[in-house]
């Protein structure tokens, strides 16, 4: 996976709601988990039409406790639909990993970043090194990328791709069965 | 170096010392999950090709978040929690009548003690803290637990709360709990776990105590616990004869931050929308009109929230403009309400009672609140939808507050009625 991402800035407050914001609240209670049905729900508790305007690798840039609320995955998983990355200034400990199991790149703790930028202007940013670019103002900021060993599940695609290889390996090892019904 | 509580219970389930900050695999004594996933992690199983747990016996599952189905469909999904405990040998299955809410029954039923440590599908497992046991709220992954056992974890850094004082007339531990989280504030909270002692902890009972490991996670926290006291052993020694050890933090051990907190507050405190670290002194939201009120849920459904909420209902009647729902979370609460003539009391001034389980704050599948209408509650979160609609306004606050604006019909200082 490329982890350097160039796209338009799409910024944001603080205390953006994981369910109220980030896609609508009945798809939480639904378990909804399909990319092709949140797709079109990105952002709709703050801009509707956002999904139209959004292009494959922008980036959201909020402010503090990006996706707030009960830890519930639809709203990461409606940023991976569009393969959108964010930068925040800090995430609650559920979107933490459920941004990382959805599979989307972020980078948090990045005090002051709303400064930085304003919606619509280019960015580069490098998860996996923590630079920040706005090449619309031609700044550069050094944040703290996620531990290597959570990039790689980013990587891999998300906790449903990591999980299936932790279960082959498991298998290999004979810790866990083989389903009834494999081929061995 | 020392250690913290929950270092030292990662280390025992590790077999090796671990410190803050470092990502383990920890396997829990205990999983639980609640109705309304059982049928997606089956799901999930079967789309990974297991259909083995990794250890059925350390798994618990409770009918709480919907105790009484309330439709057909309600109805069939219950039929296939039963199917799908059967199918993965789940012994620990407490089905509707059998327990209640599933993050306080297991700590009467002996089934939670002090070090253990416990995983979850659901936030609000905190509350096994009030024992001394480290309950880690995990969700999205608990299939990844279930089928191998474990998931990664950072070894959280502790922060340290020493209560001191005592409680003003009036005011309750939800109030202090609730003020507490947004002056200790989520750049300590965040990732971390919360750890509470001091001189004042021998007068906090159970319910207190629950409603101390519950309210942080809404801020950030990742778990919350009680240090293990002599409550806390003559507790869990009434209920069960499992042995188990007690634990302290050590003296030398490094915590990310301390604080003393007074519980001498002057004003009862009400969360306002839309998020639960919205906290104010009541005198500030007073008068707005309550058309919903809810006592019960997982931070304040115990029988201590019960008694309190008794001490304004009885010989009083609820306003004609407001419904009052009361739960009490588990069915041995019930039990105990109705010795003490507690429900009685609710029943005469004209609440109703609801089935023991989370009551409407799951999401209010039960007794919701209309569009338009406001809610006092004493439920854990107040994010708009909450209690189903999204046009409506959740107030939070204790069961002292909540049972004096339901009296009123407005949101109402308790002190008025004591």
């Amino acid at each position: 996976m490329d982890f350097v991402y160039q796209g338009k800035c799409w910024k944001f407050g603080d205390n953006l709601a994981v369910d109220a914001d980030l896609t609508k609240k009945e798809f939480a209670t639904q378990r909804e988990t399909r990319l092709e049905i949140l797709r079109d729900f990105v952002m709709c508790g703050i801009d509707p039409d956002f999904p139209k305007k959004a292009k494959l690798h922008d980036i959201v840039v909020a402010g503090r406790r990006f996706a707030q609320g009960n830890p519930h995955i639809q709203g990461l998983l409606g940023l991976k639909s569009l393969d959108l990355g964010f930068v925040c200034e800090s995430i609650p400990r559920g979107s933490f990993r459920n941004a990382i199991n959805a599979g989307v790149p972020f980078l948090t703790h990045c005090w002051g970043v709303t400064k930085e930028c304003e919606t619509g202007d280019d960015l580069r940013v490098d998860f996996a090194k923590g630079v920040f670019e706005n090449l619309t103002r031609g700044t550069r900021k050094q944040y703290e990328p996620l531990p290597s060993e959570l990039l790689e599940k980013i990587a891999i695609g998300g906790w449903e791709k990591a999980v299936a290889q932790r279960i082959a390996q498991m298998r290999v090892q004979g810790l866990i069965k083989p389903a009834s019904g494999a081929v061995a | 170096m020392g250690q913290t509580l929950t270092e030292k219970i990662l280390s025992r389930v590790m077999g090796r010392a671990v410190k803050a900050g470092e990502t383990v695999y920890p396997v829990p004594d205990l999983m639980t999950v609640h109705d309304w996933y059982v049928v997606n992690f089956d799901k999930a199983l079967q789309e990974l090709g297991v259909d083995t747990l990794y250890d059925a016996s350390r798994v618990l599952i409770s009918t709480d978040h919907e105790p009484v189905a309330t439709n057909p469909a309600s109805a069939e999904r219950q039929k296939r929690v039963r199917e799908i405990v059967r199918k993965y040998g789940i012994t620990q299955f407490f089905d509707v009548g059998r327990g209640g809410l599933g993050h306080i029954f297991p700590m009467e039923k002996g089934l939670i003690r002090p070090g253990m440590f416990v995983l979850a599908y659901d936030t609000h497992v905190t509350n096994y803290g009030a024992l001394g046991c480290l309950g880690i709220p995990m969700v999205f992954e608990i299939p990844e637990v279930l089928a191998c056992g474990s998931v990664w974890i950072r070894v959280p850094e502790t922060v340290r709360v020493n209560l001191t004082g005592s409680l003003k007339p009036g005011m309750t531990i939800r109030d202090v709990s609730q003020k507490m989280i947004v002056d200790i504030g989520e750049d300590n909270l965040d990732y971390s776990v919360v750890e509470y002692s001091g001189p004042s902890l021998k007068d906090i009972g159970f319910g207190g105590r629950m409603t101390l490991c519950n309210n942080p996670l809404e801020m950030g926290a990742k778990s919350a616990l009680v240090e293990i006291d002599r409550w806390t052993i003559d507790y869990v020694k009434a209920r069960t004869n499992v042995p188990f050890v007690v634990e302290k933090s050590d003296a030398d051990a490094t915590f990310k931050s301390i604080f003393d907190y007074d519980l001498g507050l002057m004003e009862p405190q009400v969360a306002a929308p839309p998020r639960p670290d919205n906290v104010v002194g009541v005198s500030k939201v007073a008068g707005t009109p309550v058309h919903h009120a809810f006592i019960g849920s997982c931070a304040n459904g115990s029988i201590e929230d019960m008694r309190e909420a008794a001490s304004i209902l009885r010989g009083r009647k609820v306003h004609g403009g407001v419904r009052l729902f009361i739960t009490p979370a588990t069915q041995e609460i019930a039990v105990q309400a109705g010795t003490e003539g507690l429900i009685t009391a609710f029943m005469d001034a004209g609440a109703v009672m609801t089935a023991p389980g989370c009551g409407p704050c799951a999401g209010g599948r039960i007794a919701p609140m209309a569009p338009g209408e406001n809610s006092i509650n004493t439920g854990t979160r107040n994010d708009p939808g909450r209690l189903g609609t999204t046009k409506g306004s959740v107030y939070l606050a204790s069961p002292l507050t909540v049972a004096a604006s339901a009296v009123a019909g407005e949101i109402t200082d308790p002190r008025k009625y004591l």
